[in-house]
This record gives C-alpha cells, sequence and structure tokens, in this order.
C-alpha cells in the first residue's frame, strides 16, 4: 500500500508540537466563527487566510482546515442549544437536535451529534486517503480540454444539482467569472474591465466577495428578524456522554448511509448542506419511527451531522486531486493554496508530497482534536451568546472588515466589501445560490485560461472538448447531462406516472 | 398587484429590480470586453473573448429571470422586506457604513473605537464609561493580536502617530 506508507510520513510531518497548537487554536476559532451569527466556516478561513500568508504552506493548511473542523462543530452547537444554525448545512440538526434539548436531553444530543460528525470526517478522511492515489493517476492524463471539461462539469453539476432556479445559479455564476476577469489579463496583459480606476488593476479578491456575501449578507439577513436567543442551559455531564457515545452502534446504519451519502455529495459538488438535507430525508424515510422525527429523534440528529462532515471532508479531495473544490470552503482553501504559491491538481501530489499527506494526516488528528475540544468547550462558547448583540455584533462587522483590509492592505477593499453584503443579502433572500459566485471567482483564471489553450489547440473550434480523448468526452458528455438534469428529470418523471412521493 | 399591510418592498419589485441590475452588470461586462476585441487574434482567442460571452450568457439569464419574476410573483402577495424589518437592517446597515467611511479616513483603530462606542451607548442604551472601556480594549487587543503578533498592519489614520504607533 503506497498510500499507507505516504501516510506515515504524513503523520510524522503533522504530529509536531507547532502544528498540534495550530490544531487547538484552529478547532477553536472555528468554533468560534461557527458558533457566532454571521460568520461561518467559508468566511472565517477566508478572516484567517491573510494572517497565513508568511506561514509555512503546510502549517497554513493546518490551521486553516482545524478551522473548518471547529466551524462545522461550532455550526451543530448552536442549532441545538438555540434552534439558530451557525452554517447553513447545520440547519437539518435543529430539526431535530432542539427538540432534545427542549426536552432536557441537550448532553445527549451534543455528544451524539459531535460524535456522528466525527464518524463522518473519519470516513471522509479514509475514502480521501484511499482514493487520492488512484484520482492522481487519472489527472496526469489531463491537458487544457480536460480541465476545462472538469471545470465545466463542476459549474454544470452546480446549476443542474441545485435546489433553486437553474437561471438564478447561472447568474451567480457569470457574475462570479466577470468578477474574476477583472484586472490583468494573465495571457495578454491587458488591463480588463477596469474602466480607468487604478485600483482594479490587481483585480477583486474572491476573499472580499467571500466576506461580504457570506459575512455581511448573513449579518443583515440575521438583523433583518431581530435577534432573540433563547438558548437552553448546557451543563455536559459525563455521564450523560458516556452513555450517548454507548448508544452510537445502534445508529451504525444511519451512520453508514449518511457517510456514503456525504462522501459522494463531497467528491461531486453537491456540497454539505445538500449533503445534511438528503441524509436526514432518507433517515426519515428508512426509519422505523418515522414519526418522532421532528420531535426529538436522536437518529435524526446522526443523520445529517454525519453526512455534513463526510461531505466537508471529501471536498478537500477534489480541491487537492483536480484543483475543483466540493464546497464554498474549500474553494477559498484553494485561493489560499495559489496565494501560497502551490498548485493545485495532480502535480501537486508528486511535487508536494509532503504538503498533500502532511495535510490529509492533520485530518486525522485534527478531527479527534476538535471532538474532545468541541464537548469541553461548549458550556464557554454557548455563554458568549448571552452576550448582548449590541455588543457582539459590531464586533463581528469590525472583524469582518479587518479580513476585508488585511488581504492586500487596499482601503478599496474595505468600500468593496459593502456592495458584496447588499448582494448577498438580496441574492439569499430571493433565493439566488451564493456558492457558485465563489466557485467563479476562485476558478475564473484557471478556466478561462483553459478554454483559451484549448481553442489555440483546436484553432478555435469547440469540437475539441469532444474529439481530443475519449475522458474529456466522457467528463463533457456527463457534465451536459447535469447541466440538463432538471430537464432530463422531468422527462423521466412523466415517462414513469406514478410519481414518488417526495421526501420531506 | 396587492400587499399585505406593512409591506415596504413586494418580493415581486425586488425580483426584478435583482434582474434588472444583473443584466446591466452583464451588460458592462460586454462593453468593457470589446475593448480588446472579442474575436480570434494573431495568438488564439483575443483578450475580451471569454468576457464578453460571460457577459452575454448574464444578460440572456437574466432575461429569463425577469420573465420568471412576471410570472410567479407578480399576482402572488409575498413580501421582500416589511417596514419594520426594515428599520432593523438599517439600523444595523448605517452605522457600519458610517464604520467603513471613518476607518477609510482615520484608520481601523478609530473607526472600531467610535463604532463599538456608538453602537453600545445609542443601540445598546450602555453608558458611556463602560462602552469606552469596552471599544479601546477591544482596539488594544487588536493591535496586538494583528500588529504585534501576525505583523499584519491595519489601516491607520493621522491619529494614531499622535501617542507614537505606526
Amino acid at each position: 500500500m503506497d498510500n499507507f506508507s505516504n501516510l506515515m510520513d504524513g503523520f510524522a510531518i503533522a504530529f509536531s508540537m507547532f502544528h498540534l497548537a495550530l490544531m487547538a487554536a484552529g478547532v477553536l476559532l472555528g468554533i468560534l466563527v461557527g458558533v457566532l451569527p454571521g460568520l461561518g466556516a467559508p468566511n472565517g478561513v477566508s478572516l484567517l487566510l491573510p494572517l497565513t500568508f508568511t506561514m509555512d504552506p503546510v502549517s497554513a493548511i493546518i490551521l486553516l482546515t482545524s478551522m473548518y473542523w471547529g466551524a462545522l462543530f461550532g455550526g451543530s452547537t448552536t442549532s441545538i442549544l438555540f434552534n439558530i444554525p451557525g452554517e447553513p448545512s447545520s440547519v437539518a440538526t435543529t430539526f431535530d437536535g432542539y427538540p432534545m434539548a427542549q426536552q432536557g436531553h441537550a448532553t445527549h444530543a451534543l455528544t451524539l451529534a459531535f460524535m456522528s460528525a466525527g464518524t463522518g470526517a473519519m470516513f471522509g478522511v479514509v475514502v480521501i486517503t484511499v482514493l487520492s492515489g488512484w484520482v492522481t493517476e487519472f489527472a496526469l492524463k489531463f491537458s487544457s480540454p480536460e480541465y476545462f471539461a472538469v471545470f465545466l462539469l463542476t459549474f454544470a453539476s452546480f446549476i443542474g444539482m441545485g435546489s433553486g432556479s437553474a437561471f438564478k445559479a447561472i447568474v451567480s455564476m457569470m457574475l462570479g467569472f466577470a468578477f474574476a476577469t477583472v484586472g490583468m489579463d494573465g495571457i495578454s496583459g491587458n488591463m480588463r474591465l477596469t474602466f480607468g480606476f487604478p485600483e482594479l488593476v490587481k483585480g477583486i479578491s474572491f476573499l472580499v466577495a467571500v466576506i461580504g456575501l457570506f459575512g455581511l449578507g448573513e449579518l443583515l439577513q440575521t438583523m433583518e428578524e431581530g435577534l432573540r436567543f433563547d438558548g437552553i442551559h448546557a451543563r455536559i455531564r459525563i455521564r450523560d456522554v458516556l452513555k450517548a457515545v454507548a448508544s452510537m452502534p445502534g445508529h451504525w446504519l444511519t451512520l453508514l448511509r449518511s457517510a456514503i451519502i456525504g462522501c459522494w455529495m463531497g467528491i461531486t459538488p453537491g456540497g454539505p448542506t445538500a449533503a445534511s438535507f438528503m441524509s436526514y430525508g432518507l433517515a426519515k424515510r428508512f426509519s422505523r419511527r418515522k414519526e418522532h422525527f421532528g420531535k426529538g429523534e436522536p437518529a435524526g440528529v446522526v443523520a445529517p451531522e454525519t453526512a455534513d462532515h463526510s461531505a466537508g471532508t471529501c471536498a478537500i479531495l477534489p480541491m487537492l486531486a483536480l484543483g475543483v473544490p466540493g464546497s464554498a470552503t474549500a474553494a477559498v482553501m484553494m485561493g489560499g493554496l495559489m496565494i501560497w504559491g502551490l498548485t493545485p491538481g495532480p502535480m501537486l501530489f508528486i511535487e508536494r508530497p509532503d504538503f498533500v499527506w502532511g495535510t490529509i494526516a492533520s485530518m486525522y488528528l485534527g478531527n479527534v482534536m476538535a471532538v474532545v475540544l468541541v464537548l469541553a468547550t461548549v458550556p464557554m462558547f454557548a455563554a458568549i451568546l448571552r452576550i448582548p448583540f449590541s455588543i457582539i455584533g459590531p464586533m463581528i462587522v469590525v472583524v469582518c472588515f479587518i479580513g476585508a483590509y488585511s488581504i492586500s492592505g487596499s482601503r478599496l477593499d474595505l468600500w468593496l466589501a459593502v456592495p458584496f453584503g447588499i448582494l448577498g443579502y438580496t441574492f439569499k433572500k430571493l433565493g439566488y445560490p451564493i456558492a457558485p459566485m465563489v466557485l467563479a471567482m476562485v476558478l475564473g483564471d484557471k478556466a478561462e485560461d483553459a478554454l483559451r489553450q484549448s481553442m489555440i489547440m483546436s484553432k478555435g473550434s469547440l469540437g475539441i472538448f469532444w474529439t481530443n480523448s475519449t475522458l474529456s468526452a466522457t467528463i463533457m458528455a456527463l457534465a451536459m447531462l447535469l447541466l440538463f438534469w432538471p430537464g432530463v428529470s422531468l422527462i423521466i418523471k412523466r415517462l414513469r406516472k406514478p410519481a414518488v412521493a417526495a421526501t420531506a | 398587484m396587492r400587499t399585505p399591510s406593512g409591506t415596504l418592498l413586494s418580493r415581486f419589485t425586488m425580483e426584478v429590480v435583482t434582474a434588472l441590475v444583473t443584466g446591466l452588470l452583464g451588460a458592462i461586462v460586454c462593453y468593457g470586453s470589446t475593448e480588446f476585441g472579442t474575436g480570434w487574434g494573431d495568438a488564439g482567442p483575443e483578450p475580451g473573448y471569454f468576457p464578453f460571452y460571460v457577459g452575454l450568457i448574464t444578460i440572456l439569464a437574466s432575461l429569463f429571470n425577469l420573465a420568471m419574476a412576471f410570472k410567479h410573483h407578480r399576482d402572488r402577495v409575498e413580501e421582500f422586506l416589511t417596514g419594520e424589518q426594515a428599520r432593523r437592517v438599517l439600523a444595523f446597515f448605517g452605522p457600519m457604513v458610517l464604520f467603513v467611511l471613518v476607518a477609510s479616513y482615520l484608520g481601523i483603530y478609530v473607526g472600531m473605537i467610535l463604532y463599538l462606542v456608538g453602537a453600545m451607548v445609542f443601540q445598546g442604551g450602555y453608558r458611556l464609561p463602560k462602552a469606552a472601556a469596552v471599544g479601546v480594549i477591544t482596539a488594544i487587543a487588536n493591535y496586538f493580536l494583528f500588529e504585534v503578533w501576525f505583523q499584519v498592519p491595519l489601516l491607520k489614520g493621522p491619529l494614531e502617530p499622535l501617542i507614537g504607533i505606526h
């Protein structure tokens, strides 16, 4: 097993006092951003990214991934204790988590959530470990047309598999591409779409967009409802924790099913949010205690948490191996990789095995650490939400703008974050998905280069994506299928008249 | 078109406005990309090629969204924002913009202190000494976190040099 020895090398890299301290710091910061309204995983990672510019890439990615785990855990905590999902992906956890807490089983619900999240993440890391060697071999056959086909597949899956309007997803994505083209053109050196503003020459950073879209936009939306935290006091009793841990094996089927759903949705860019809802729906459908769902059914906590975390973890694999991130947070991290001077993609596995395997190994360690830390610190973080919002709200705003400024020390970025905030708020309320825009901003340049280089190869014929190799043709066919999936599925439904009742 | 009482903005209006704005952005992108040519040059596709089509697709998809807004939201009583919600959002958004304004002239630290103190006194009903203490402590904590520990300089204005910080 080549992967296994690589993994052992990775552990040797990840297992140092400095890295363990970084993991702990990352996890704690992550829980904090996960718990605070308006700050989530994509945002937290964007805010932290400028601080890693001077770090060694391995340390930097360990800090960021640990923050990601922490944020996922923090999101579940507020879902259960306050009925406020700290992350969109933990919305499904509120369905049964909050009722459980109301009935006095807060510790049980939290422990179940953390344990299943940990299990899901572990499953995801194992899948990554096993698959990464194979994916790389596969990806080494890639040239420009294949790369563009993979990018197209990613974008098509966001459009076709999204829950809302496909055309709203297209608008969101195209605007992302447009923002990505602002500034100097990497191939010709021309200044594009700057309209004479010298500040725009360096382009619009996707980090500013993420901070505005996710952070400020979400804060505005939170404010609109008027903030009320009807929190449930959580006292973590060791006995309850152990009891919940002991009940875990009984959920093995839910765990396994949810982990598989999560891995699938994480590797194909369905994302953790879709994964958690789907997993909850399926758990309810196959359960013998259907009527208990929504009223505090433990399996209703286990299912979305497992899928959420395994999807979040698996989203790292396509990012490292293909340079195609599976979630908004992974997209931000990939942007980080490029800033640190690494090129995500198959060559990364060959040129920087220490980085890749150090990262994967740190994912094992980071997740174990996250479960322990989150259990130990839940009461403390729950207390933060009892600080009046007139103090915590402005502090979150300040942190967001500090993050925006520190990306490149530009005053313009402070101002750019504001319209992105308005855009994020409006888009969210009208059902425009935001993740495609972030993805397009991160991948825009690479996708454009791949397209233009393919065009040069083929002297301007779009047929090259079909004729270059069977691989690119297959990926293109898949992309087309996904792109037109809403239409295709409609036809299938028409053909099979007795429609299956939709899962809730 | 009917609107429920208390609605400031209907969903329909907002759908239409958003579709028009995104369409306009698409048009700006198309216009901007014509500057360097959108066709085939000596070295392959010209620089405007990709953004031009991106802009074009944006316009088309926006038009479709506009049509869908008329189809789905025109006669439905849906609100985007009630007066009460608008008040809450503005009470948050206004001070935020003021903070950015102050921060871009006087620096982030000064902006931060004024913003925190203002929000605590006027919105939280705290007394000035307590608010000032929280504001100053936050600024000092941020100073140590960013300038000293992570060595990331934040935007400073004309006031910091007066107390010897550059």
